[in-house]
């Protein structure tokens, strides 16, 4: 049987590491030709040699997503290697500490808006003409539960993932007439930097978890990778503008 | 119903604003007009400490200014980062440097903040990705800001108005026809919500967005 996304490139962004990694796995998995965009090669060449290493075509292309310029030139060099575009996951973020809204400053504003919001400009104004080619582009912007009930304790975070969903909302009725699907993916699963609190605070994984329906945190590859996969493949081709909380059943707010 | 209420007031310079400010005077209040250069932080400062002292300490904000440049209808690939930024960033930065300007007025004050947010940053829209983008942003800066400052008795909210209150055609969003059958007035329309908004009797609504478009966007 031939895979879902067989024939077709894939770039995610932060893909070195957690749930960036996890889809990228999946995506390959599906079949994909994957591009590991990563801030930093050292994070990102053995995700791309782990793909390889299970058959499947990849390229690690050291990105700074708050780059347009590189943005643009990771896209470039992604058809000129791979020969196409078809789907393009914008996941890296940079994580935001603990602020306040009346005394943050601008330093945490620009961290948040750059990765996140201006990223995605920049992955979306790039990554078009080739999604347009495709047939069936797709574009996946990872968001967040924040971004639609605010959040008491990374308040700026909210906005900057709500940015995203607006986004996808608008540019699924501008770009639904060229074929192309853009929607969001809201995960919550087991990585590196959730690894890190929970070896700060030994009940919080447990917090957690007991108040999910499905009792576990998710998986970047399986759980998160999969709905991914699905969302790339033609089985979501009637899919756009939509949110898909992949969070084990927590957010219930859509 | 804003009896010994004070309000400040931006976007006074455009028809929403300035309908607004009337309709809030009507329903009682002292209403001062902030303008200046809003997306700098001292300039937020100085234009709320001028507004300040011709009214007073005030209880509420009215943010109604909605930047021009993310009125024109335009391709998403055709955004330069000039535009994104006269959008997105002056949007957002001008909303949260208000937000600090008024906190230590609203602190301990029956403080409210209300935020106008047309309903196209919910329902996206074509050609305004900018736009959609830095509203939406402000109504999650509204549900955060409301989610922290709780505590200290301040309210934030949001009315979301027609986009073409704006000026904006609504076919592209695939909007439905008002079932109350017009767009709405800024000041007989919009003016007594906002104003409930502003007074003592909303105190145990906070973080939600009032779609204020004559019965469009009804989700949820």
């Amino acid at each position: 049987m031939t895979k879902p996304l067989e024939g077709r490139v894939a770039v995610v962004t932060g893909a070195g590491q957690g749930v960036g990694r996890g889809i990228a796995l999946a995506l390959a998995g599906a079949g994909a030709a994957v591009v590991v965009a990563a801030r930093r090669a050292e994070t990102g060449e053995p995700v791309a040699a782990e793909i390889r290493a299970r058959g499947v075509p990849a390229i690690c292309i050291e990105t700074d997503v708050a780059n347009g310029d590189a943005v643009r030139a990771m896209v470039a060099r992604t058809v000129a290697e791979l020969g196409r575009l078809d789907v393009l996951v914008h996941n890296a973020i940079k994580a935001p500490s603990p602020h306040r809204v009346e005394s943050v400053g601008i330093e945490q504003w620009e961290e948040l808006s750059e990765v996140t919001v201006w990223g995605s400009l920049y992955c979306a104004r790039a990554a078009y003409p080739h999604l347009k080619a495709s047939g069936h582009g797709r574009l996946i912007m990872l968001t967040s539960p924040a971004g639609i009930e605010g959040s008491a304790g990374l308040p700026l975070y909210g906005p900057v993932k709500a940015a995203q969903r607006a986004m996808a909302k608008s540019l699924a009725r501008e770009w639904g007439p060229d074929g192309i699907t853009v929607n969001c993916i809201g995960p919550v699963a087991v990585t590196p930097a959730l690894d890190k609190a929970f070896a700060e605070n030994a009940e919080l994984r447990g917090r957690i978890e007991a108040r999910t329906p499905l009792r576990r945190l998710g998986d970047p590859e399986r759980d998160i990778g999969g709905v991914a996969v699905f969302l790339a493949s033609d089985a979501a081709g009637y899919v756009t503008g939509q949110t898909i909380i992949c969070d084990g059943g927590s957010f219930t707010g859509l | 119903m804003l009896d010994g209420r004070v309000v400040l007031v931006t976007g006074g310079d455009r028809p929403l604003g300035a309908g607004l400010a009337k309709g809030l005077q009507e329903a009682g209040a002292r209403v001062a007009l902030v303008d200046g250069d809003l997306a700098d932080r001292d300039g937020a400062v100085r234009a709320v400490a001028a507004a300040v002292a011709e009214v007073g300490r005030p209880h509420a904000l009215v943010h109604a200014a909605i930047e021009p440049a993310g009125l024109e209808v335009m391709p998403l690939v055709d955004v330069d980062d000039a535009r994104w930024w006269a959008v997105w960033e002056v949007t957002m930065r001008t909303s949260l440097w208000l937000c600090q300007a008024v906190h230590a007025h609203l602190t301990g004050n029956d403080g409210r903040v209300v935020f106008l947010t047309p309903t196209l940053s919910m329902s996206g829209a074509p050609g305004l990705a900018a736009l959609a983008a830095a509203v939406e942003g402000q109504r999650l800066l509204a549900k955060s800001a409301a989610r922290q400052w709780g505590a200290d008795g301040i309210t934030v909210n949001c009315v979301a108005p027609s986009p073409e209150l704006l000026g904006l055609a609504a076919g592209e969003m695939a909007l439905s026809a008002p079932a109350l059958g017009r767009v709405g007035d800024p000041e007989a329309d919009l003016g007594p919500i906002v104003a409930f908004l502003c007074s003592a009797g909303s105190r145990y609504l906070t973080g939600a967005t009032l779609s204020a478009d004559g019965g469009v966007w009804m989700a949820p």
